[in-house]
């Protein structure tokens, strides 16, 4: 497919009631210093706002920050959820505190990539160019 | 309750719209034909309010407390929320949803954030053709957001039927400055934050500077986040925007075309300067060995008026 001409938007996510924002923000503005549009939508949204926002802004890319320990039952909801409105072709990326026994079931979800702490952002953006959609 | 996928699919029509409007070129053109069409086929005649002010007057907040006013008196509303890409990057920090309640099964609301992209002139070129997209989908009001830094305040006006002007308490010596420019485009000042110290005397002072001049805006003290004033500040906004009929479909077209003119020359500077070609051609103007008559549509491809 052809090269993109316009740039990977992405959703920076904080499902539930978890109240860490600190590593949402620093990956909200790191990835647009790497040239990402970059939706921040703030603490605690529903999965289904999440959902809409998503579909609203035709992102690319879902990147939800948990370091609360909720991440076994949101993010397979909203996978799901997603993919039931139809964006199955969106990107879903996860990252916070999320223990590694966790990772194969979220992963069997549908998260393409889990991003713990100290990860770089050149990282993130990295992976993210390499697996976003082409358009 | 999962959200369903159906309630979501006109949302998601109009959401690949814009992006593929975002992309200029014959199908960006193609699809904003089919929403003209559409929209004059059901006498769709939105009202289209641009909301300007410094970062941080509350313009996200106070579109959100309007589009709440609005939504529950039956209306389908929109808020389209543009901010500056960078420079450097071509990225952009989108986060005026922070401040934009969701509305997941409400088929009535629709956010969507825009970057400036390209546009050195920061109202985002793809805006009044956002604007037709949303209002050919059926939203009735259309609240369009945009920080305030000169020049962009003229696309604003150009493009909104109701240009409301979102001032902090802390106005004041700003107003003064913005006398000038957008004082003299702004059918609307509201000085938001009523509910902070300040707010009152500010909007006095507005009140005693404006009183001067005539065709001076409408002035409005409300709290955003508090919810005062605000069902006023609609109604003032549908008595400004009531009988514009199709003008301001007219008038969004208008904007369209002029954001699509400088799309063009914007990336013809942007060529020109990338390719050397315009340093080249400054340097031969100053060597005498080419005329400055012809060089810009030479260079960009404008035509230049025969006594230029
Ligand atoms: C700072 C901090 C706080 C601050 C938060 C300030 C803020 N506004 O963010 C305060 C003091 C408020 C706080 C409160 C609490 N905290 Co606290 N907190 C931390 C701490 C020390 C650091 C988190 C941080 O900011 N890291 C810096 C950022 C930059 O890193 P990061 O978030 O991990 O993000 C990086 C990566 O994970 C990744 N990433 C993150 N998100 C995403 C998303 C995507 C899409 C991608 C690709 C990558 C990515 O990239 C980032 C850059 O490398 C951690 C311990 C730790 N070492 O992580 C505990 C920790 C997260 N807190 C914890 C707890 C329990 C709490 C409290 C419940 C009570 C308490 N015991 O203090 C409250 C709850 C608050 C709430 N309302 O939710 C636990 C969570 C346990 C768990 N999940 O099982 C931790 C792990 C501490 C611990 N070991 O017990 N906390
Ligand atoms: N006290 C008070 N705070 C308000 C009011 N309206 C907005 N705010 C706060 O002012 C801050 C900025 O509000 P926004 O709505 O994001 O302002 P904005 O003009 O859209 O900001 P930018 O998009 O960043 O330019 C937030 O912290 C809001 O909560 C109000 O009526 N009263
Ligand atoms: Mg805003």
């Amino acid at each position: 497919m052809a090269e993109r001409t316009t740039p990977i938007r992405v959703l920076i996510a904080k499902p539930g009631l978890d109240g860490h924002d600190r590593g949402a923000k620093v990956l909200a503005r790191g990835l647009r210093d790497e040239g990402f549009e970059v939706i921040y939508t703030g603490l605690r949204r529903t999965v289904d706002s999440i959902v809409a926002a998503a579909i609203e802004e035709d992102v690319d890319v879902v990147g939800c920050s948990i370091l609360s320990g909720a991440h076994a039952t949101l993010l397979p909801k909203l996978v799901a959820s997603l993919r039931a409105s139809g964006a199955s072709d969106v990107l879903v990326v996860a990252g916070g505190i999320i223990p590694e026994a966790d990772r194969p079931e979220l992963e069997q979800a549908g998260i393409s990539g889990i991003f713990g702490p100290g990860t770089t952002i050149a990282e993130v953006a990295t992976f993210l160019r390499a697996n976003a959609r082409r358009r | 309750m999962p959200v369903d996928a159906k309630h979501l699919a006109a949302r998601r029509e109009l959401a690949q719209g814009i992006s593929a409007v975002e992309r200029p070129g014959p199908a960006a053109n193609q699809r904003i034909q089919v929403a003209l069409a559409t929209s004059a086929a059901e006498a769709r005649n939105a009202l289209v309010v641009g909301l300007t002010g410094a970062p941080g007057a509350g313009k996200s907040s106070l579109a959100a407390a309007l589009a709440d006013v609005a939504r529950a008196a039956g209306r389908r509303v929109a808020i389209l929320a543009i901010d500056p890409s960078s420079h450097e990057s071509g990225g952009a920090l989108l986060g005026d949803r922070v401040r934009i309640d969701e509305h997941p099964d409400d088929d009535g609301r629709f956010t969507r954030s825009i970057a400036t992209r390209g546009s050195g002139r920061s109202l985002a070129h793809v805006a009044a053709a956002a604007t037709i997209l949303v209002e050919a989908a059926g939203f009735d009001l259309i609240f369009v957001e945009t920080v305030g830094a000169g020049q962009v305040e003229i696309g604003i006006a150009r493009l909104a039927d109701v240009l409301l002007v979102v001032e902090g308490p802390e106005g004041g010596d700003e107003v003064q400055a913005m006398k000038a420019g957008i004082l003299e485009v702004a059918d609307i000042v509201a000085v938001n934050k009523s509910d902070r110290p300040g707010a009152q005397a500010a909007f006095d002072r507005l009140r005693s500077g404006l009183a001067l001049g005539a065709g001076a805006p409408e002035l409005a003290l409300v709290s955003a986040t508090a919810g005062a004033g605000i069902s006023e500040l609609l109604a003032t906004i549908d008595e400004l925007g009531a009988g514009r009929g199709v003008r301001g479909r007219i008038r969004r077209v208008e904007a369209h075309l002029v954001a699509a003119a400088e799309s063009h020359v914007d990336a013809q500077v942007r060529e020109a300067t990338a390719s050397g070609a315009l340093t080249t051609r400054a340097e031969q103007i100053v060597a005498g060995t080419q005329p400055l008559t012809g060089s810009i549509t030479a260079l960009f491809g404008i035509s230049e008026s025969p006594d230029a």
